[in-house]
């Protein structure tokens, strides 16, 4: 007979080599799925973390980065971007934009992944997919620089209006609504993708919802697609560029969001790139990576509701906010994230102007925060509307920590500056948006990224007809420069209208810039021409390859 | 067997007399000791559950009486001390207000990186001598030194252009050491040879404006730029935000101690009341009665707090304390009906209650003398298990954003708070994790200690 002490000794042995025993069957089984090496020279395959399974591939549908991601590598549009974010030729080998239309010549070598070529007819079909109102697509009104795209979208007229033309199969002809001087660059995003109509309907309505129900015509195609667990990229053999492609394989083993997961991963060398939160900003330092900042060129920004009914349609109730509020104060010490940049204006500083960055030549007016004004700017407030104390104030925000973060940050600073009762509201990003359509909020923690590189992206968000005109800002003045700038031609008017936009914008306080969101991240030494990109899909890798990391 | 034909001499009749009556009769038995007198004799005996029970007088005290002694205010934000730790050093120097940096400020004498002004955790300015062929600058800083040819650290920002060769950080600044480097960049963005670095101490820098905002300086104490002084005492630290770890886990206790004892009392109370009615009912009204209570069980206790929230018109960044308590009363009072029915029927059944009846006792005194008392022990055990089981579905709600709204602290929002920067600043998440990990175990030590106390059957084995 044993003791007691000698059989639980006995038993805990037992059980620490059979935990041991499970653990060395699970990682070789988990060794067997495919999740190799974050860069393999062998084989040319470079493995990565998705945020989430694409929730929409369908190009003319697709509205999200990671969808765009993806679709970036296994498709391509007329033109495209290079590793310097320069137009270059895509699908079409040539073009020619005027004041009143474009035309796309189409190259020939360019193929579908089942060989047939692609063809101006597959761009037409593509294009009326996403202004067709039964697709209720989310971007429609991204093409509505095309006549008729508007009305389509509206359900007046027939799909077939739409000012596009296949002259041939090798000849696109477009027509605009009003100029469109940078047609060539939108003609790069995924929503202006081809889709070629016999495929689309081979599918039956199940267009993009595997990797079999796609047509490529990029310079990977999707070999594997495991819903919500694994997507692989290979090379396309029939790619025209297929030359200029150095990897074989991107790798999508992980779907995560986690920024711990992705750190672990990245040490472990079992992905190429891993983006570096808040908190592991220390242990890159500590692991000596070299770590890269990228600003994705998003604004961030409180917008005010200018409905009637709310204390915030008031001018002086804004001007209060915006001197008791310090955006740099905000980066500095609460995001603390580096890459995070004060927001100072309405056009972010990646924007150009005629000759040079457009903040360079029209330097926005600043503001510093005051208390004492703000105070005063409260007091005419107060009289102004006629209150005794003012209504607590709806702070809708999304579930982000640096939203949480930021949102408690201004309930107090307005407590203290100002003596405002600050609600916070916290939705999640579908709920935030349907909140915001309906106006119900004071302020709101809103963010814009443009679609392309024109500073009209952010210009004309705050027209009064703008659906993205969330805080149903009026002012005839903001409409006359927006309508100044969306017509002329000329860069130096136009510039000049947005200047004047940037000082309605300050002046009036119409929105108060919070950052420009910047991130971090770490790349494996053996990968190189990683491109990253304001405007368009980001990461590209399509023009990546391995390097050797002795020669480094 | 033989005879012994021989008396023994010791059995003679002489041998035999009667002893002296004993004055008293020896007592076998224990002083009389009532029910509660008992369980209390018991409980005392368990030094686990007095323990408990002393740091569950300890924690209402630190809730009620804490604040009286630590005014400070849980929502106050010190953005000079951000998740600072428990112990951190809290000298400061007294430095000009912050003005933007104008002027172009004189390359350093010799080739290299220096700073323009003393740094502080107010502002780092670093200013170099322009590099050969450098279209543009990016200034890095590293908590560790940077090897020959290694990585430089996080890049903080770009100058801009050829011709400006200074920078100035603000970006989260600590005092102590820190390696700043500056990369030279060409016309696309890539990276030259050249390189700059340079070890910089960072003192640790307030402003007068500030100091006499956290009320660290009186006006009539006469001290200004340059002089030490020190910062607002935290003795658990801060948070993300600066606020008083202390305060704010006192405010926290307060919620969550509310929550844990309120919401379980009343449903308690209402499962006894419910379950004696239906065990000793008996018959079709137990059976309706019990089946209600399996309904109850089945229904979804996350979708009945959204539910009671929207019903109450609380709206968005209101607590949601109240829905809370309702939603708990409401729904969780079948486990302790169920528990207690089961004892009636067995109770109702016992000799004992038979013989009371047989005597004439009436239906209140058969229940209040014989039933109830003899159930005390499960209903107090139910108690005592059900207020960590609070506790924690408070910390959880909060944690998932159901709880408390901010600023209000709970220990779960807290909880919630302090895990996205468990890697960095620890404190934050471990505390309210401490104290709630330390409430529930008491409350489930006391639970098991009152369990054996006051389990009659566990009397005549001592």
């Amino acid at each position: 007979m044993r003791t007691p002490g000698q059989q639980l000794l006995l038993l805990g042995l037992g059980s620490v080599l059979a935990i041991a025993l499970i653990m060395a069957l699970l990682s070789w089984a988990s060794g067997g799925s495919g999740a190799g090496a974050g860069v393999d020279p062998e084989t040319g395959t470079i493995t990565l973390v998705l945020d989430t399974e694409p929730p929409q591939m369908n190009s003319s549908l697709s509205a999200d980065a990671i969808s765009g991601r993806v679709l970036g590598h296994i498709m391509e549009g007329l033109t495209r971007q290079d590793a310097n974010n320069e137009l270059v030729p895509g699908v079409a080998e040539r073009w020619e934009v005027t004041e009143s239309g474009a035309t796309f010549w189409l190259r020939n070598d360019a193929k579908w992944s089942d060989g047939k070529p692609v063809t101006a007819h597959d761009f037409v079909f593509a294009w009326r997919n996403t202004v067709d109102p039964n697709s209720a697509s989310e971007y429609a009104n991204i093409m509505f620089g095309i006549r008729n795209a508007e009305a389509i979208s509206a359900g007046k007229l027939p799909l077939t209006a739409l000012g596009v033309t296949a002259v041939n199969d090798r000849e696109l002809r477009i027509e605009f609504a009003n100029p469109v001087p940078y047609f060539a660059r939108m003609t790069s995003f995924s929503t202006f993708y081809p889709i070629r109509e016999d495929f689309y309907r081979s599918t039956q309505g199940r267009y993009a919802s595997s990797a079999d129900t796609l047509l490529y015509n990029g310079p990977f195609v999707m070999e594997r697609w495991v819903h919500g667990a694994h997507i692989r990229l290979v090379k396309n053999p029939r790619y025209w560029n297929r030359d200029e492609i150095k990897l074989n394989v991107i790798d999508f083993p992980y779907f995560t969001t986690d920024g711990n997961t992705i750190i672990n991963l990245f040490r472990d060398g079992k992905i190429a790139m891993a983006d570096i939160g808040q908190q592991n900003i220390q242990e890159a330092q500590l692991q000596g990576w070299t770590i890269n900042s990228f600003s994705e060129g998003a604004l961030f920004y409180v917008e005010f509701n200018h409905r009637p009914g709310h204390v915030t349609r008031n001018r002086n109730f804004r001007k209060a906010i915006q001197y008791a509020l310090d955006s740099s104060e905000e980066v500095n010490r609460v995001i603390k994230i580096p890459g995070y940049a004060p927001g100072r204006s309405l056009f972010p500083e990646w924007l150009d102007g005629v000759d040079d960055s457009f903040r360079k030549e029209y330097p926005v007016r600043e503001v510093s925060p005051d208390w004492d004004k703000a105070r005063e700017h409260l007091e005419l407030a107060r009289k102004e509307l006629g209150l005794e104390r003012f209504p607590p104030i709806m702070l809708l925000t999304g579930d982000s920590p640096v939203a949480n973060k930021v949102s408690e940050y201004y309930q107090e600073t307005l407590k203290q500056a100002l003596g405002l009762e600050v609600r916070i509201d916290v939705q999640i990003f579908k709920q935030r948006l349907a909140k915001m359509l309906a106006g119900d909020f004071d302020l709101v923690m809103a963010g814009w990224s443009a679609d392309y590189a024109d500073p009209l992206a952010y210009g004309e968000l705050f027209h009064s007809a703008n659906a993205q005109n969330r805080g149903r800002y009026r002012n005839p003045e903001m409409d006359r420069q927006i309508a100044i700038a969306r017509t002329s031609t000329d860069p130096r008017t136009r510039m000049d209208a947005f200047g004047r936009i940037q000082d309605i914008v300050v002046d009036d306080a119409v929105i108060l810039p919070e950052y420009e969101r910047g991130r971090l991240y770490v790349v494996d030494p053996a990968l190189s021409g990683l491109v990253r990109r304001v405007v368009g899909f980001d990461p590209d890798f399509t023009y990546a390859r391995i390097v050797d990391k002795v020669s480094q | 067997m033989t005879m012994n034909s021989s008396p023994d001499p010791a059995l003679m009749p002489g041998a035999f007399a009667p002893i002296a009556r004993e004055q008293s009769v020896h007592r076998l038995s224990r002083p009389s000791l009532s029910y509660w007198q008992d369980a209390w004799f018991r409980l005392k005996a368990n030094r686990r559950a007095i323990l408990s029970l002393w740091i569950i007088i300890a924690m209402l005290l630190f809730t009620v009486l804490g604040p009286l002694f630590w005014r400070v205010d849980p929502a106050a934000q010190d953005l000079q001390q951000i998740s600072s730790p428990p112990g951190a050093n809290r000298s400061v120097v007294i430095v000009e207000p912050y003005r933007p940096w104008a002027e172009a400020p004189a390359a350093p004498s010799e080739p290299g990186l220096d700073v323009a002004a003393p740094p502080t955790t107010q502002q780092v300015r670093l200013v170099w001598t322009p590099m050969p062929g450098a279209a543009d600058y990016r200034v890095y800083r590293n908590i560790v030194p940077v090897k020959q040819g290694g990585a430089l650290g996080v890049p903080l920002g770009t100058s801009g252009s050829a011709d400006v060769t200074h920078y100035e950080d603000r970006m989260d600044l600590k005092p102590g050491v820190a390696f700043y480097s500056v990369l030279a960049l060409d016309a696309n963005g890539a990276a030259l040879p050249a390189v700059f670095t340079r070890r910089i101490e960072v003192a640790n820098a307030i402003t007068l404006a500030e100091a006499k905002a956290r009320a660290m300086v009186k006006a009539d104490d006469g001290l200004g730029v340059g002089d030490q002084i020190q910062y607002r005492l935290h003795p658990l630290g801060t948070d993300y935000l600066g606020r008083d770890m202390l305060a704010r886990l006192m405010q926290g206790a307060r919620v969550s101690l509310f929550i844990g004892i309120v919401a379980p009392t009343i449903f308690v109370l209402f499962g006894v009341l419910y379950g004696s009615m239906a065990g000793f009912l008996g018959g079709r009204i137990d059976q309706v009665m019990m089946r209600f209570a399996d309904f109850v069980i089945a229904l979804p206790f996350l979708l009945f707090m959204i539910l009671f929230k929207i019903a109450f018109g609380i709206g968005p960044g209101e607590s949601g304390i109240l829905p809370m308590i309702v939603a708990m009363v409401i729904l969780l009072w079948p486990a302790t009906a169920r528990l207690v029915r089961g004892q009636i029927l067995q109770v109702r059944e016992e000799a004992y209650v038979n013989a009371a009846r047989l005597l004439g006792a009436r239906t209140n005194y058969l229940v209040l003398r014989h039933m109830i008392p003899n159930t005390f022990g499960v209903i107090l055990v139910t108690l005592t298990f059900a207020i960590p089981s609070a506790i924690f579905t408070e910390a959880f709600l909060s944690f998932i954003g159901m709880g408390v709204a901010p600023p209000t602290a709970s220990w779960g929002s807290m909880s919630n708070d302090g895990i996205k920067s468990m890697l960095i600043s620890p404190h934050e998440l471990f505390l309210p994790a401490l104290m709630i990990s330390i409430t529930v175990l008491a409350f489930n030590l006391l639970g098991d200690g009152l369990r054996d106390a006051l389990d009659a059957k566990m009397r005549s084995r001592e």
